[in-house]
C-alpha cells in the first residue's frame, strides 16, 4: 500500500485555490458552504485508501496548487514513501539513507532522468514540470519501485483508511479522476463529473474491481540478488 | 569401460607448481585490496561473511575427496567446520559498469584455500522506453537456478542446494559473455516482465565429467573459478578441472523469463557447452565433455511468506575416447515449499535425480538413481547474525559404489547447524 504524500502542504493550500476560483465563478457567496465528497470502494463495499482523486473544475479556468518541496528517501532499498503526489513544478529530493549506492532513473514521458545517488553525497532535487504519472525505479536494485504523480490539479488528495476524501469547494461542475498504481481499470474509466449544486454537496462514489496484489512485504532485500 | 572413463580424468590432475599457487593468491588479494582502498564518493559496496558449521554425519568420503558420498561431508568430518568464508566486492566504475567479485574459501583441500566463484564486468545501461538491456562479461552462473538467489549464489531457504544446483555450482560457470535484454511491463502500468537472455561461453569444455562418474550430490560447495573436483590420483573421481578451454569451439545458451508482478517466476534455457567429444588436450590430456541440457523452473511467492519452487533440468553429457561413443543422460528436479514468518523460514525440499549409462555392453558406468529430503529451519537476527539448522537424507543407487566393492544403494544423513557472520554495507 502506498504511503504518505505530499498532501498536507497541498490542503493548507485549498483555501487559497478556492479564493482564486471564486473570481472565476463569480459566485462568491455559496463558494465555502459546499462539500465534495468521493468514496473509492471495491465492488464487494471494501474500501480503497491511499487512491489519489484529483479534481479540475469544469469549463472554467483554474491554477495548479503551487509547488512544493517533497522528499522521497531511499531505506533499505525501498523508496519511502513510494508514492508522492505534487502540483505540477514541484521538486523532489532523493537522499538516499541507505549504506549503498542507488541509481534512480524514470523513462515516463512526464520527466524522464536519471540520478545516479552514492552514499554520502547530496545531490540536487528534481523538478517535474509536467502532469502525469512518473513511474521510479533504480538501475542497481531491479526490484525498488515508486510513483509520482504530478498534477495540475487545484483540488486533490488521497482517499484515507474509509475510502474517503473531501474537500471544500465552490458549487459548481467538476471533473474527478481516480489513480491507484494497483488498479486494474483503465484511466479513462476512473474519470466523473460531479455537479455540486444547491445542495451544497457533491457526492461520487467509485466502485472498483479487486486490484492487482500489493507488493510483498518483509521479504528480504537480499533474496533479488540473482 | 571403467579405464576409458577415469582414464582421462586421472590425467587431469597436473598439479600447479607453488609457486604459481601463491602468485595467483597474492593477486586475488591485491586486486581486492586495491578495490577496497579506492574509498570515494563512489566507494566499493562490499561483504564479508562467514560461516561455521557443527554437523554429524554418516555418508561415504565427499566428491571434493574424490570419494561417492552424496552430501558435503562425510562421516569422518563431523564436528566443527568451515561452511565457508566470503568476501565479496561490487564496484562502479564510473554510471553504468560494475566490477563484481565474489571471493571464497570452503575449507577443503581444493588446489588453492581461497578462490573466486565470480568475477565479471556488468554493463548495466539505464532503462530506456520500457526496456532494460544487461551485459555481462566474465565468469559468472548462467540463470537456471531459481533456489540460490542470495548473494553469493547461496539458497536463502537451505544450506544445501538441490541436486540440480549442487551440480550447476560443481561443474557449470559461464566464462564469457551474456546478454539480457527485459521488457518491464511492471514499469509500464502491465502485471508482468518478460526478458530473453543468450550466452557464449569458452572454459567449460570438462562439465559433465562429475556427474558421470560421481553422479549428483547435495551439497553447497561451488568450485572455484581454476579449482577442481576430486582429488588427485583418487579413485573413483579423479582430479577434474571443470573450467579449461580444450577445442576452441565456444559454447552457448538461451533463455527466457517471464514474471508477476514480484510474485512469479518462470524460466527456460537451453544450454550446449558444444564441446568436441572427441577432442583432448595436448598437453594435460582432459577431455571434453559434450554436455547439453534444457532446464525449466518455476517459482510462487504468496503475501502470507510462502514460496514454492519446482525446477527441472533434462541433458546428456557425451564424449568419444578412442572411437567409442559413451553417453550418459542425466536429469533431475526438485520441490522446495517454504514458510517465512517475521526472521523465522521453514524449508522442505524433495529431489529426484537419476543419470543413465549408455557405455556400450558389459558396464553401466555412473548409473545413478535416487531421491533426497531435506528440511531447514533458519532464523535470521538482523543483518549480521544467521542461524540454520538442516538436517538432510539422500538414499542413491550407484552402480560405481559395486564397482568398486561396496553396496549399491547407500543412505546418507547429515545434520548441520551453522552460524552465519556478516559485515559490510553489501549485507546491511
Amino acid at each position: 500500500m502506498p504511503r504518505g504524500g505530499a498532501t498536507a502542504g497541498a490542503r493548507a493550500w485549498f483555501g487559497r485555490a478556492a479564493l482564486a476560483l471564486l473570481a472565476g465563478f463569480g459566485a462568491g457567496s455559496a463558494a465555502f458552504a459546499a462539500t465534495l465528497s468521493i468514496s473509492v470502494q471495491l465492488s464487494n463495499g471494501h474500501p480503497i485508501g491511499g487512491a489519489v482523486v484529483t479534481v479540475h473544475p469544469y469549463g472554467v479556468p483554474a491554477h495548479p496548487a503551487p509547488p512544493v518541496t517533497a522528499i522521497m528517501d531511499q531505506v533499505d532499498r525501498a523508496f519511502e514513501p513510494d508514492l508522492l503526489v505534487i502540483p505540477v513544478d514541484s521538486t523532489v529530493a532523493f537522499p538516499n539513507r541507505d549504506s549503498v549506492s542507488h541509481q534512480i532513473y524514470s523513462f515516463s514521458p512526464p520527466k524522464r532522468f536519471q540520478l545516479p545517488l552514492y552514499r554520502g553525497k547530496p545531490y540536487p532535487p528534481v523538478h517535474f514540470e509536467q502532469p502525469g504519472v512518473v513511474t521510479l525505479g533504480c538501475n542497481i536494485h531491479d526490484e525498488m519501485l515508486a510513483y509520482v504523480l504530478v498534477t495540475d490539479a487545484p483540488y486533490f488528495g488521497r482517499t484515507d483508511a474509509t475510502g474517503a476524501w473531501s474537500a471544500d469547494v465552490p458549487r459548481g461542475v467538476y471533473h474527478v479522476s481516480i489513480w491507484h498504481p494497483r488498479i486494474r481499470e483503465e484511466a479513462k474509466d476512473l474519470e466523473r463529473e460531479v455537479t455540486v449544486g444547491e445542495s451544497d454537496r457533491g457526492n461520487l462514489t467509485l466502485r472498483l474491481k479487486p486490484l492487482k496484489p500489493a507488493p510483498l512485504e518483509g521479504r528480504p532485500h537480499s533474496w533479488d540478488s540473482y | 569401460m571403467g579405464q576409458l572413463l577415469r582414464q582421462p580424468m586421472r590425467s587431469s590432475s597436473i598439479p600447479p607448481s607453488r609457486g604459481i599457487l601463491l602468485r595467483r593468491r597474492l593477486a586475488v588479494v591485491v586486486a581486492l585490496a586495491v578495490l577496497v582502498g579506492t574509498t570515494d564518493s563512489r566507494a566499493a559496496d562490499w561483504e564479508l561473511d562467514v560461516d561455521a558449521r557443527v554437523l554429524t554425519a554418516n555418508g561415504a568420503k565427499p566428491f571434493i575427496d574424490g570419494g561417492l558420498g552424496t552430501t558435503r561431508f562425510g562421516s569422518d568430518q563431523s564436528g566443527l567446520r568451515l561452511g565457508r568464508a566470503r568476501f565479496a566486492i561490487s564496484q562502479n566504475l564510473g554510471e553504468v559498469w560494475t566490477l563484481h567479485l565474489d571471493a571464497s574459501s570452503w575449507g577443503d583441500r581444493d588446489k588453492t584455500p581461497v578462490g573466486l566463484t565470480e568475477g565479471y564486468l556488468q554493463f548495466r545501461p539505464y532503462p530506456v522506453s520500457g526496456y532494460r538491456l544487461r551485459v555481462k562479461a566474465g565468469a559468472f552462473y548462467p540463470p537456471v537456478s531459481l533456489e540460490n538467489r542470495s548473494p553469493g549464489w547461496e539458497s536463502p531457504y537451505t544450506l544445501s542446494y538441490s541436486a540440480i544446483n549442487s551440480w550447476l555450482g560443481e561443474e557449470i560457470r559461464t566464462i564469457g559473455l551474456e546478454t539480457q535484454l527485459d521488457w518491464l511491463g511492471t514499469r509500464t502500468g502491465h502485471g508482468f516482465d518478460l526478458g530473453v537472455t543468450g550466452g557464449v561461453f569458452g572454459w567449460n569444455d570438462p562439465a559433465g565429467v562429475a556427474v558421470a562418474s560421481g553422479g549428483f550430490t547435495l551439497t553447497d560447495r561451488q568450485t572455484l573459478l581454476g579449482g577442481r573436483v576430486g582429488q588427485p590420483g583418487v579413485a573413483p573421481l579423479f582430479a577434474a578441472v571443470p573450467f579449461r578451454e580444450i577445442d576452441g569451439r565456444a559454447g552457448a545458451y538461451a533463455g527466457l523469463e517471464a514474471r508477476y508482478l514480484d510474485r512469479v517466476v518462470l524460466r527456460f534455457l537451453r544450454y550446449d557447452n558444444n564441446a568436441d567429444p572427441a577432442a583432448r588436450d595436448p598437453v594435460t590430456h582432459v577431455i571434453a565433455w559434450n554436455t547439453r541440457f534444457n532446464s525449466a523452473g518455476l517459482r510462487v511467492e504468496g503475501h502470507n511468506g510462502w514460496t514454492a519452487i519446482v525446477q527441472w533440468l533434462d541433458g546428456n553429457t557425451y564424449i568419444e575416447p578412442h572411437r567409442a561413443a559413451l553417453n550418459w543422460p542425466f536429469k533431475a528436479s526438485f520441490a522446495l515449499l517454504s514458510k517465512r514468518v517475521g526472521h523465522h523460514l521453514l524449508s522442505v525440499r524433495y529431489d529426484r535425480f537419476q543419470v543413465d549409462s549408455e557405455t556400450g555392453a558389459g558396464g553401466s558406468d555412473g548409473a545413478q538413481r535416487g531421491h533426497a529430503w531435506t528440511a531447514a529451519y533458519v532464523y535470521q537476527s538482523g543483518p549480521r547474525w544467521r542461524y540454520t539448522l538442516e538436517w538432510l537424507r539422500v538414499v542413491s543407487d550407484s552402480y560405481n559404489r559395486e564397482d568398486l566393492g561396496a553396496a549399491s544403494l547407500a543412505a546418507e544423513s547429515q545434520l548441520q547447524l551453522a552460524i552465519r557472520f556478516a559485515l559490510g554495507p553489501l549485507a546491511q
